[in-house]
Protein backbone atom coordinates (compact mmCIF):
# COMPACT_ATOMS: atom_id res chain seq x y z
CA UNK A 1 0.00 0.00 0.00
CA UNK A 2 2.74 2.52 1.10
CA UNK A 3 4.46 1.81 -2.59
CA UNK A 4 1.16 2.07 -4.72
CA UNK A 5 0.53 5.41 -2.86
CA UNK A 6 4.46 6.97 -3.39
CA UNK A 7 4.15 6.22 -6.48
CA UNK A 8 0.34 7.95 -7.14
CA UNK A 9 2.40 10.96 -5.73
CA UNK A 10 5.85 10.53 -7.83
CA UNK A 11 3.34 10.66 -11.06
CA UNK A 12 1.34 13.69 -9.55
CA UNK A 13 4.28 15.08 -9.14
CA UNK A 14 5.34 14.54 -12.70
CA UNK A 15 2.36 16.24 -14.04
CA UNK A 16 2.00 19.54 -11.41
CA UNK A 17 5.33 21.13 -10.50
CA UNK A 18 4.04 22.92 -7.68
CA UNK A 19 3.73 19.77 -5.53
CA UNK A 20 6.14 19.34 -2.84
CA UNK A 21 7.36 15.90 -0.69
CA UNK A 22 8.97 16.69 2.76
CA UNK A 23 10.33 13.49 5.07
CA UNK A 24 11.03 13.14 8.50
CA UNK A 25 14.21 11.41 7.78
CA UNK A 26 12.40 8.27 6.54
CA UNK A 27 11.52 6.60 3.41
CA UNK A 28 14.53 3.89 2.79
CA UNK A 29 14.20 1.96 -0.38
CA UNK A 30 10.65 3.87 -0.91
CA UNK A 31 11.09 7.32 -1.83
CA UNK A 32 14.51 7.66 -3.69
CA UNK A 33 12.51 7.99 -6.95
CA UNK A 34 11.16 11.10 -6.05
CA UNK A 35 14.12 12.59 -4.19
CA UNK A 36 16.40 11.72 -7.48
CA UNK A 37 13.73 13.22 -10.16
CA UNK A 38 12.58 16.49 -7.80
CA UNK A 39 15.57 17.68 -5.96
CA UNK A 40 13.92 20.79 -5.58
CA UNK A 41 10.85 19.59 -4.26
CA UNK A 42 11.97 16.71 -1.85
CA UNK A 43 13.00 17.78 1.34
CA UNK A 44 14.42 15.72 3.91
CA UNK A 45 13.63 17.66 7.09
CA UNK A 46 15.88 16.15 9.34
CA UNK A 47 14.53 14.25 12.65
CA UNK A 48 12.22 17.46 13.46
CA UNK A 49 8.71 16.99 12.90
CA UNK A 50 7.41 20.09 14.18
CA UNK A 51 9.88 22.41 11.86
CA UNK A 52 7.96 20.01 8.81
CA UNK A 53 4.93 21.12 9.24
CA UNK A 54 5.49 24.33 9.95
CA UNK A 55 7.20 24.32 6.14
CA UNK A 56 4.44 22.63 4.81
CA UNK A 57 2.38 25.22 5.76
CA UNK A 58 4.33 28.08 4.65
CA UNK A 59 5.19 26.14 1.34
CA UNK A 60 1.23 25.52 1.71
CA UNK A 61 0.34 29.25 2.42
CA UNK A 62 2.59 30.25 -0.81
CA UNK A 63 0.44 28.16 -2.95
CA UNK A 64 1.93 25.09 -3.41
CA UNK A 65 0.21 21.28 -2.37
CA UNK A 66 2.55 19.78 0.14
CA UNK A 67 2.87 15.91 1.24
CA UNK A 68 4.76 14.90 4.39
CA UNK A 69 6.07 11.76 5.80
CA UNK A 70 7.12 9.64 8.22
CA UNK A 71 5.89 6.67 11.03
CA UNK A 72 2.44 7.86 12.09
CA UNK A 73 3.08 8.76 16.07
CA UNK A 74 6.02 11.48 14.65
CA UNK A 75 3.99 12.83 11.83
CA UNK A 76 0.94 13.38 13.82
CA UNK A 77 1.87 13.35 17.60
CA UNK A 78 5.17 14.84 17.88
CA UNK A 79 4.00 18.22 15.73
CA UNK A 80 0.14 17.63 16.76
CA UNK A 81 -0.19 21.92 17.66
CA UNK A 82 1.43 22.45 14.49
CA UNK A 83 -0.99 20.76 12.76
CA UNK A 84 -4.25 22.28 14.62
CA UNK A 85 -3.27 25.54 14.12
CA UNK A 86 -0.84 26.19 11.42
CA UNK A 87 -2.48 23.02 8.87
CA UNK A 88 -6.35 22.85 10.13
CA UNK A 89 -6.71 26.42 11.06
CA UNK A 90 -5.68 27.94 8.17
CA UNK A 91 -7.62 24.94 5.80
CA UNK A 92 -4.20 24.26 3.90
CA UNK A 93 -3.26 21.81 0.96
CA UNK A 94 -1.30 19.23 3.36
CA UNK A 95 -1.74 15.71 3.05
CA UNK A 96 -0.09 13.98 6.09
CA UNK A 97 1.38 10.42 4.93
CA UNK A 98 1.07 7.75 8.53
CA UNK A 99 3.10 5.08 8.24
CA UNK A 100 2.42 2.05 9.83
CA UNK A 101 -0.86 1.94 10.84
CA UNK A 102 -2.39 -0.05 14.00
CA UNK A 103 0.30 -2.76 14.78
CA UNK A 104 1.95 -3.08 11.73
CA UNK A 105 5.45 -2.11 13.05
CA UNK A 106 4.59 -5.21 15.34
CA UNK A 107 8.09 -6.18 16.46
CA UNK A 108 9.35 -2.23 16.74
CA UNK A 109 7.42 -2.02 20.06
CA UNK A 110 4.61 0.05 21.03
CA UNK A 111 6.92 3.69 20.29
CA UNK A 112 6.09 2.69 16.59
CA UNK A 113 2.12 1.15 16.69
CA UNK A 114 -0.32 4.23 15.51
CA UNK A 115 -3.38 3.64 18.06
CA UNK A 116 -4.42 6.94 18.80
CA UNK A 117 -3.83 8.52 15.15
CA UNK A 118 -7.70 8.65 14.44
CA UNK A 119 -8.68 9.83 18.11
CA UNK A 120 -6.77 12.95 18.21
CA UNK A 121 -6.70 14.12 14.56
CA UNK A 122 -11.09 12.86 14.17
CA UNK A 123 -11.46 16.46 16.41
CA UNK A 124 -9.63 19.10 14.43
CA UNK A 125 -11.55 21.17 12.02
CA UNK A 126 -11.27 20.96 8.37
CA UNK A 127 -9.63 17.69 8.71
CA UNK A 128 -9.88 14.43 6.34
CA UNK A 129 -8.86 11.20 7.53
CA UNK A 130 -8.81 8.38 4.91
CA UNK A 131 -7.60 5.07 5.82
CA UNK A 132 -7.58 2.81 2.48
CA UNK A 133 -7.87 -0.88 2.97
CA UNK A 134 -5.80 -2.34 0.44
CA UNK A 135 -3.87 -1.12 -2.46
CA UNK A 136 -6.44 -1.01 -5.25
CA UNK A 137 -8.29 1.55 -2.78
CA UNK A 138 -5.47 3.59 -1.92
CA UNK A 139 -4.81 4.44 -5.32
CA UNK A 140 -8.23 5.37 -6.44
CA UNK A 141 -8.25 7.61 -3.09
CA UNK A 142 -4.91 9.43 -4.33
CA UNK A 143 -6.54 9.67 -7.69
CA UNK A 144 -9.76 11.34 -6.28
CA UNK A 145 -7.15 13.84 -3.42
CA UNK A 146 -5.64 15.05 -6.72
CA UNK A 147 -8.11 17.64 -6.19
CA UNK A 148 -8.74 18.12 -2.91
CA UNK A 149 -6.85 21.33 -1.50
CA UNK A 150 -8.02 21.02 2.48
CA UNK A 151 -5.85 18.96 5.43
CA UNK A 152 -5.93 15.26 4.49
CA UNK A 153 -4.58 12.40 7.00
CA UNK A 154 -3.79 9.22 5.07
CA UNK A 155 -3.76 6.00 7.60
CA UNK A 156 -1.50 3.87 5.75
CA UNK A 157 -0.41 0.38 6.63
CA UNK A 158 3.24 -0.49 5.33
CA UNK A 159 3.10 -3.60 2.87
CA UNK A 160 1.98 -6.81 1.22
CA UNK A 161 -1.48 -5.86 2.85
CA UNK A 162 -4.12 -8.35 2.00
CA UNK A 163 -6.03 -7.49 -1.49
CA UNK A 164 -9.42 -7.02 -0.66
CA UNK A 165 -10.73 -5.48 -3.87
CA UNK A 166 -10.19 -7.38 -7.60
CA UNK A 167 -10.46 -4.36 -9.45
CA UNK A 168 -10.84 -0.72 -9.61
CA UNK A 169 -14.45 0.27 -8.25
CA UNK A 170 -16.54 3.79 -7.85
CA UNK A 171 -14.38 5.34 -4.74
CA UNK A 172 -16.80 8.06 -3.45
CA UNK A 173 -15.00 10.67 -1.08
CA UNK A 174 -16.95 10.08 2.42
CA UNK A 175 -19.21 7.20 1.17
CA UNK A 176 -18.86 3.80 2.71
CA UNK A 177 -18.81 0.07 0.66
CA UNK A 178 -20.93 -2.58 1.36
CA UNK A 179 -18.32 -5.06 0.51
CA UNK A 180 -20.55 -8.01 1.77
CA UNK A 181 -24.47 -8.21 1.95
CA UNK A 182 -25.53 -10.14 5.57
CA UNK A 183 -28.72 -9.95 7.09
CA UNK A 184 -27.98 -10.81 10.93
CA UNK A 185 -25.16 -8.54 12.08
CA UNK A 186 -23.23 -5.40 10.74
CA UNK A 187 -19.74 -5.20 10.84
CA UNK A 188 -18.15 -1.50 10.13
CA UNK A 189 -14.43 -1.59 9.73
CA UNK A 190 -11.80 0.22 8.23
CA UNK A 191 -8.32 -0.31 6.95
CA UNK A 192 -6.30 -3.61 6.24
CA UNK A 193 -7.93 -5.45 8.95
CA UNK A 194 -11.31 -5.68 7.12
CA UNK A 195 -9.71 -8.86 5.61
CA UNK A 196 -9.75 -10.10 8.88
CA UNK A 197 -13.44 -9.33 9.44
CA UNK A 198 -14.21 -10.79 5.23
CA UNK A 199 -12.91 -13.74 6.84
CA UNK A 200 -14.43 -14.27 10.11
CA UNK A 201 -17.78 -13.22 8.09
CA UNK A 202 -17.07 -16.95 6.18
CA UNK A 203 -16.23 -18.62 9.87
CA UNK A 204 -20.20 -17.23 10.81
CA UNK A 205 -21.52 -18.19 7.84
CA UNK A 206 -20.62 -22.13 8.71
CA UNK A 207 -22.84 -21.34 11.88
CA UNK A 208 -25.82 -19.99 10.22
CA UNK A 209 -25.09 -16.15 10.86
CA UNK A 210 -24.69 -13.90 7.82
CA UNK A 211 -22.80 -10.69 8.93
CA UNK A 212 -22.60 -7.78 6.98
CA UNK A 213 -19.79 -5.94 6.05
CA UNK A 214 -19.10 -2.28 5.56
CA UNK A 215 -15.65 -0.27 4.49
CA UNK A 216 -15.82 2.87 6.14
CA UNK A 217 -12.58 3.95 3.76
CA UNK A 218 -13.45 7.70 5.24
CA UNK A 219 -13.45 8.00 9.08
CA UNK A 220 -14.14 12.39 8.57
CA UNK A 221 -16.45 12.57 6.83
CA UNK A 222 -18.04 9.90 8.40
CA UNK A 223 -21.15 8.07 6.13
CA UNK A 224 -23.70 8.97 8.77
CA UNK A 225 -26.25 7.97 6.48
CA UNK A 226 -24.94 4.22 5.79
CA UNK A 227 -24.37 3.77 8.96
CA UNK A 228 -28.09 4.51 10.11
CA UNK A 229 -29.45 2.57 7.43
CA UNK A 230 -27.30 -0.80 7.73
CA UNK A 231 -27.60 -0.89 11.27
CA UNK A 232 -31.33 -1.07 11.23
CA UNK A 233 -32.95 -4.53 11.74
CA UNK A 234 -29.59 -6.20 12.70
CA UNK A 235 -29.06 -8.17 15.83
CA UNK A 236 -25.80 -6.57 16.68
CA UNK A 237 -23.86 -3.41 15.22
CA UNK A 238 -20.03 -4.17 15.96
CA UNK A 239 -17.33 -1.79 14.88
CA UNK A 240 -13.49 -3.51 13.73
CA UNK A 241 -10.51 -1.22 13.94
CA UNK A 242 -6.57 -1.91 14.23
CA UNK A 243 -6.56 1.44 16.88
CA UNK A 244 -7.07 2.22 20.25
CA UNK A 245 -10.56 1.27 21.78
CA UNK A 246 -10.96 4.83 22.55
CA UNK A 247 -11.82 7.66 20.31
CA UNK A 248 -11.76 6.02 16.62
CA UNK A 249 -13.85 4.47 14.61
CA UNK A 250 -15.70 2.48 17.33
CA UNK A 251 -16.52 5.96 18.91
CA UNK A 252 -17.26 7.45 15.52
CA UNK A 253 -19.97 4.78 14.62
CA UNK A 254 -21.24 5.64 18.68
CA UNK A 255 -21.68 9.03 18.32
CA UNK A 256 -24.05 8.32 14.98
CA UNK A 257 -25.94 5.23 16.81
CA UNK A 258 -26.07 7.23 20.12
CA UNK A 259 -27.98 9.89 17.89
CA UNK A 260 -30.26 8.54 15.25
CA UNK A 261 -30.54 5.26 16.47
CA UNK A 262 -30.60 5.38 20.49
CA UNK A 263 -31.36 2.09 22.16
CA UNK A 264 -28.83 -0.29 20.39
CA UNK A 265 -25.77 -1.79 21.44
CA UNK A 266 -22.64 -1.06 19.55
CA UNK A 267 -19.87 -3.79 20.05
CA UNK A 268 -16.42 -2.31 20.03
CA UNK A 269 -13.31 -4.28 18.62
CA UNK A 270 -9.99 -2.58 18.58
CA UNK A 271 -7.30 -2.44 20.78
CA UNK A 272 -7.49 -2.25 24.95
CA UNK A 273 -6.91 0.94 26.55
CA UNK A 274 -3.59 -0.26 28.08
CA UNK A 275 0.28 0.37 27.19
CA UNK A 276 1.50 -2.82 25.09
CA UNK A 277 4.54 -4.76 26.51
CA UNK A 278 4.63 -7.62 24.11
CA UNK A 279 5.93 -7.40 20.66
CA UNK A 280 5.65 -10.12 17.67
CA UNK A 281 4.06 -9.84 14.15
CA UNK A 282 0.71 -8.22 13.12
CA UNK A 283 -0.96 -11.37 13.02
CA UNK A 284 0.35 -12.58 16.03
CA UNK A 285 -0.83 -9.27 18.10
CA UNK A 286 -3.77 -9.27 16.13
CA UNK A 287 -4.64 -12.56 17.68
CA UNK A 288 -3.53 -11.08 21.19
CA UNK A 289 -6.13 -8.66 21.17
CA UNK A 290 -9.47 -11.03 19.88
CA UNK A 291 -8.69 -8.83 16.73
CA UNK A 292 -8.23 -12.30 14.07
CA UNK A 293 -10.93 -13.52 12.05
CA UNK A 294 -11.32 -16.06 14.59
CA UNK A 295 -11.14 -14.18 17.60
CA UNK A 296 -14.16 -11.64 16.20
CA UNK A 297 -16.20 -14.92 15.36
CA UNK A 298 -16.00 -16.31 18.46
CA UNK A 299 -16.62 -12.92 20.28
CA UNK A 300 -19.51 -12.71 18.41
CA UNK A 301 -21.10 -15.80 19.04
CA UNK A 302 -20.61 -15.35 22.50
CA UNK A 303 -22.56 -12.41 22.46
CA UNK A 304 -25.33 -13.23 19.93
CA UNK A 305 -26.11 -16.15 22.55
CA UNK A 306 -26.53 -13.69 25.40
CA UNK A 307 -29.69 -12.29 23.66
CA UNK B 1 21.62 59.24 7.66
CA UNK B 2 18.21 60.55 6.46
CA UNK B 3 16.02 62.24 8.58
CA UNK B 4 13.45 59.97 10.40
CA UNK B 5 11.40 62.39 12.38
CA UNK B 6 8.25 61.30 9.90
CA UNK B 7 8.79 57.64 11.39
CA UNK B 8 9.21 59.07 15.10
CA UNK B 9 6.08 60.72 14.50
CA UNK B 10 4.32 57.61 13.54
CA UNK B 11 5.24 55.30 15.88
CA UNK B 12 4.12 57.68 18.45
CA UNK B 13 0.16 57.85 17.09
CA UNK B 14 0.74 54.09 16.53
CA UNK B 15 1.76 54.15 20.67
CA UNK B 16 -1.57 56.43 20.84
CA UNK B 17 -3.72 54.08 18.99
CA UNK B 18 -2.44 51.14 20.63
CA UNK B 19 -4.31 53.20 24.20
CA UNK B 20 -6.81 53.98 22.63
CA UNK B 21 -7.78 50.57 21.28
CA UNK B 22 -7.36 49.20 25.09
CA UNK B 23 -10.54 48.13 26.56
CA UNK B 24 -10.08 49.69 30.11
CA UNK B 25 -9.90 47.03 32.98
CA UNK B 26 -10.31 44.31 29.90
CA UNK B 27 -6.70 44.14 27.29
CA UNK B 28 -3.62 42.77 28.80
CA UNK B 29 -0.61 42.25 26.26
CA UNK B 30 -0.15 46.18 26.17
CA UNK B 31 3.77 46.42 27.18
CA UNK B 32 4.47 43.70 24.62
CA UNK B 33 2.88 45.38 21.47
CA UNK B 34 5.26 48.99 22.67
CA UNK B 35 8.33 46.92 22.78
CA UNK B 36 8.05 46.89 19.14
CA UNK B 37 6.15 50.12 17.49
CA UNK B 38 9.85 51.50 16.35
CA UNK B 39 10.37 47.78 14.62
CA UNK B 40 6.94 47.45 13.00
CA UNK B 41 6.91 51.38 11.86
CA UNK B 42 10.21 50.99 10.44
CA UNK B 43 8.95 47.68 8.76
CA UNK B 44 5.80 48.39 7.07
CA UNK B 45 6.57 52.06 6.33
CA UNK B 46 10.35 52.15 4.75
CA UNK B 47 11.18 48.82 4.18
CA UNK B 48 8.22 45.77 3.50
CA UNK B 49 6.47 45.72 -0.04
CA UNK B 50 3.20 45.26 0.79
CA UNK B 51 -0.39 46.04 -0.84
CA UNK B 52 -2.70 47.38 1.39
CA UNK B 53 -5.45 47.24 -1.25
CA UNK B 54 -4.17 43.53 -2.22
CA UNK B 55 -3.27 42.23 0.76
CA UNK B 56 -2.62 38.73 -0.95
CA UNK B 57 -0.85 40.20 -3.86
CA UNK B 58 1.80 37.47 -4.66
CA UNK B 59 4.34 39.99 -5.18
CA UNK B 60 4.26 40.99 -1.53
CA UNK B 61 6.72 40.50 0.62
CA UNK B 62 6.03 38.10 3.97
CA UNK B 63 5.93 39.09 7.82
CA UNK B 64 4.79 37.10 10.27
CA UNK B 65 4.27 37.98 14.02
CA UNK B 66 5.94 34.79 15.92
CA UNK B 67 5.08 36.30 19.25
CA UNK B 68 1.35 36.79 18.60
CA UNK B 69 0.34 38.45 21.60
CA UNK B 70 1.47 41.68 20.73
CA UNK B 71 -1.20 40.90 17.73
CA UNK B 72 -2.75 44.75 19.18
CA UNK B 73 0.79 46.40 17.50
CA UNK B 74 0.30 44.99 14.10
CA UNK B 75 -3.30 45.68 13.82
CA UNK B 76 -2.69 49.62 15.04
CA UNK B 77 0.08 49.62 11.78
CA UNK B 78 -2.39 47.76 9.53
CA UNK B 79 -5.18 50.18 10.28
CA UNK B 80 -2.53 52.84 9.52
CA UNK B 81 -1.53 51.14 6.42
CA UNK B 82 -4.59 51.38 5.53
CA UNK B 83 -5.82 47.52 5.35
CA UNK B 84 -8.67 48.10 6.68
CA UNK B 85 -11.26 50.46 7.58
CA UNK B 86 -9.88 52.18 10.69
CA UNK B 87 -13.15 52.13 12.25
CA UNK B 88 -12.80 48.13 12.62
CA UNK B 89 -10.63 48.46 15.40
CA UNK B 90 -13.39 50.05 17.85
CA UNK B 91 -14.56 46.34 18.37
CA UNK B 92 -10.85 45.28 19.91
CA UNK B 93 -11.24 42.83 22.56
CA UNK B 94 -14.80 43.23 22.54
CA UNK B 95 -17.39 40.31 22.60
CA UNK B 96 -17.62 38.96 18.71
CA UNK B 97 -15.06 41.36 17.53
CA UNK B 98 -12.55 39.93 14.49
CA UNK B 99 -9.42 41.23 16.39
CA UNK B 100 -8.57 38.92 18.98
CA UNK B 101 -5.32 39.62 21.41
CA UNK B 102 -3.80 37.33 19.80
CA UNK B 103 -2.43 37.42 15.88
CA UNK B 104 -5.69 36.56 13.71
CA UNK B 105 -5.20 35.76 9.96
CA UNK B 106 -8.64 36.91 9.61
CA UNK B 107 -7.52 40.46 9.58
CA UNK B 108 -6.57 41.81 6.11
CA UNK B 109 -2.79 41.69 6.09
CA UNK B 110 -2.27 39.02 8.79
CA UNK B 111 -0.21 36.03 6.73
CA UNK B 112 -0.60 33.82 9.70
CA UNK B 113 -2.52 33.31 13.12
CA UNK B 114 -0.32 32.88 16.43
CA UNK B 115 -0.73 32.88 19.94
CA UNK B 116 1.14 29.56 20.52
CA UNK B 117 5.06 30.50 20.52
CA UNK B 118 7.40 28.56 18.50
CA UNK B 119 4.97 28.94 14.96
CA UNK B 120 6.21 31.90 13.07
CA UNK B 121 9.73 31.26 12.26
CA UNK B 122 8.90 27.02 10.11
CA UNK B 123 6.31 28.44 8.56
CA UNK B 124 8.61 31.83 7.52
CA UNK B 125 11.11 28.94 6.56
CA UNK B 126 8.56 27.12 4.11
CA UNK B 127 7.65 30.70 2.57
CA UNK B 128 11.46 31.66 2.21
CA UNK B 129 12.04 28.02 0.58
CA UNK B 130 8.86 28.08 -1.89
CA UNK B 131 9.96 31.74 -2.96
CA UNK B 132 13.79 30.86 -3.39
CA UNK B 133 12.85 27.22 -5.32
CA UNK B 134 10.45 29.86 -7.72
CA UNK B 135 13.49 32.33 -8.26
CA UNK B 136 11.08 35.20 -6.75
CA UNK B 137 12.10 38.57 -4.74
CA UNK B 138 9.62 38.15 -2.01
CA UNK B 139 11.30 38.71 0.91
CA UNK B 140 10.05 37.16 4.74
CA UNK B 141 11.08 38.46 7.94
CA UNK B 142 9.03 37.18 11.14
CA UNK B 143 9.27 38.76 14.17
CA UNK B 144 10.03 36.36 17.26
CA UNK B 145 10.04 37.13 21.18
CA UNK B 146 13.35 36.57 23.05
CA UNK B 147 11.49 34.12 25.83
CA UNK B 148 9.46 32.58 22.73
CA UNK B 149 13.39 30.63 21.45
CA UNK B 150 12.75 28.39 24.55
CA UNK B 151 10.44 26.72 22.07
CA UNK B 152 12.67 23.90 20.65
CA UNK B 153 10.43 24.04 17.12
CA UNK B 154 12.51 27.18 16.91
CA UNK B 155 15.78 25.81 16.82
CA UNK B 156 14.87 22.97 14.35
CA UNK B 157 13.73 25.74 12.20
CA UNK B 158 17.03 27.77 12.38
CA UNK B 159 19.07 25.02 11.81
CA UNK B 160 17.04 24.08 8.42
CA UNK B 161 17.21 27.79 7.36
CA UNK B 162 21.00 27.74 7.90
CA UNK B 163 21.39 24.65 5.97
CA UNK B 164 19.71 26.00 2.91
CA UNK B 165 21.00 29.04 3.07
CA UNK B 166 17.69 30.88 2.79
CA UNK B 167 19.35 34.15 2.64
CA UNK B 168 15.24 35.72 1.88
CA UNK B 169 14.92 35.13 5.46
CA UNK B 170 15.37 37.70 8.42
CA UNK B 171 14.26 37.02 11.60
CA UNK B 172 13.97 40.04 14.40
CA UNK B 173 14.00 38.76 17.86
CA UNK B 174 12.65 41.45 20.10
CA UNK B 175 15.30 41.09 23.31
CA UNK B 176 12.94 43.35 26.00
CA UNK B 177 14.42 40.32 28.54
CA UNK B 178 10.84 39.14 29.64
CA UNK B 179 9.05 36.13 29.60
CA UNK B 180 5.85 34.84 30.63
CA UNK B 181 6.75 34.02 34.40
CA UNK B 182 10.14 35.73 34.69
CA UNK B 183 13.11 37.29 33.50
CA UNK B 184 14.28 35.51 30.45
CA UNK B 185 18.30 35.48 31.67
CA UNK B 186 16.54 33.81 35.27
CA UNK B 187 14.45 31.12 33.67
CA UNK B 188 16.49 30.21 30.92
CA UNK B 189 19.64 32.01 29.98
CA UNK B 190 20.04 32.17 26.35
CA UNK B 191 23.01 34.51 26.36
CA UNK B 192 24.89 34.80 24.00
CA UNK B 193 21.98 34.25 21.90
CA UNK B 194 23.67 35.80 18.70
CA UNK B 195 26.73 33.52 19.01
CA UNK B 196 24.12 30.61 19.22
CA UNK B 197 22.30 31.41 16.16
CA UNK B 198 25.22 32.16 14.06
CA UNK B 199 26.94 28.79 14.50
CA UNK B 200 23.91 27.35 12.93
CA UNK B 201 24.93 29.14 9.69
CA UNK B 202 23.05 32.69 9.96
CA UNK B 203 24.48 36.65 9.80
CA UNK B 204 23.38 37.78 13.02
CA UNK B 205 23.68 41.82 13.88
CA UNK B 206 22.20 43.91 17.04
CA UNK B 207 20.76 46.97 17.03
CA UNK B 208 18.84 49.28 19.56
CA UNK B 209 15.15 48.40 18.35
CA UNK B 210 13.94 51.73 19.07
CA UNK B 211 16.08 53.79 16.95
CA UNK B 212 14.94 54.08 13.55
CA UNK B 213 18.90 54.93 12.39
CA UNK B 214 20.02 52.09 13.78
CA UNK B 215 17.15 49.95 12.65
CA UNK B 216 17.30 51.26 9.10
CA UNK B 217 21.81 50.92 9.26
CA UNK B 218 21.00 47.34 9.95
CA UNK B 219 18.74 46.20 7.17
CA UNK B 220 20.42 47.93 5.02
CA UNK B 221 23.92 46.39 5.84
CA UNK B 222 23.08 42.71 5.56
CA UNK B 223 26.01 41.21 4.34
CA UNK B 224 25.32 39.12 0.94
CA UNK B 225 26.64 35.83 1.56
CA UNK B 226 23.68 33.34 0.96
CA UNK B 227 22.87 33.05 4.36
CA UNK B 228 19.83 33.41 6.37
CA UNK B 229 19.81 37.57 8.51
CA UNK B 230 19.08 37.63 12.62
CA UNK B 231 18.67 40.95 13.81
CA UNK B 232 18.81 41.03 17.68
CA UNK B 233 16.92 44.10 18.15
CA UNK B 234 17.13 45.41 21.83
CA UNK B 235 13.71 46.91 23.23
CA UNK B 236 12.43 47.85 26.76
CA UNK B 237 8.89 46.70 27.33
CA UNK B 238 6.21 48.94 27.84
CA UNK B 239 8.61 51.07 25.10
CA UNK B 240 7.26 54.96 25.43
CA UNK B 241 4.80 54.95 28.12
CA UNK B 242 6.34 55.09 31.65
CA UNK B 243 3.29 53.16 33.68
CA UNK B 244 4.38 50.30 31.83
CA UNK B 245 7.84 50.79 30.93
CA UNK B 246 10.52 48.67 32.07
CA UNK B 247 7.97 46.76 34.14
CA UNK B 248 7.94 42.40 33.81
CA UNK B 249 4.20 42.77 34.71
CA UNK B 250 3.46 45.14 31.40
CA UNK B 251 2.56 41.60 30.12
CA UNK B 252 -0.72 41.45 31.74
CA UNK B 253 -1.59 44.97 33.50
CA UNK B 254 -4.68 46.10 32.48
CA UNK B 255 -5.65 49.97 32.46
CA UNK B 256 -8.85 51.67 34.00
CA UNK B 257 -10.46 54.28 32.72
CA UNK B 258 -8.95 57.32 34.42
CA UNK B 259 -4.96 55.66 33.49
CA UNK B 260 -5.95 55.32 29.98
CA UNK B 261 -7.00 59.03 29.83
CA UNK B 262 -4.09 59.97 31.54
CA UNK B 263 -1.80 58.05 28.96
CA UNK B 264 -3.31 59.34 26.35
CA UNK B 265 -3.08 62.62 27.21
CA UNK B 266 0.56 62.58 27.68
CA UNK B 267 1.22 61.02 24.87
Amino acid sequence: MRSAIIEEIYNLMKENGNVYFLTGDLGYDVLEKIEAEFPNRFYNMGVAEQNMIGVASGLALSGKKVFVFSITPFVTMRCYEQIRNDVCFHDLDITILGIGSGLSYGILSSTHFSLEDIAILRPLPNMTIFSPVDEIEARLGMRYFKNHHHPLYIRIGKKKEEIIYKQPYDFQYGKGVIIRPGKDVVIFATGPIIGEALSAADLLKEKNIEAEIINLHTIKPLDNDLIISESQGKKLIITLEEHGIIGGLGSAVSEVIGEYLPGNRVMRFGVEDKPINIVGSQTFLRKQFCLDSIGIMDTILKELKTY
Amino acid sequence: MENNTGLTNLAREIREDIIAAVVPNNSHHIGCSLSIVEILTYLYFKKLRIFPKEPKNPERDIFILSKGHAALALYCILQKKGFFKEKLLDTYDQDNSSFPEHASSGVPGVELSTGSLGHGLPVGVGFALSFKNDKKNNQVTVLMSDGELDEGSNWEAIMFAGQHRLDNLTIVIDLNGFQGYGETKKVIDLSPIGKKISEFGWNVYETDGHNFDELTKTFDGFEKNNRPNCIIAKTVKGKGVPYFEGKFEAHYMKLDQETKDKILSEL
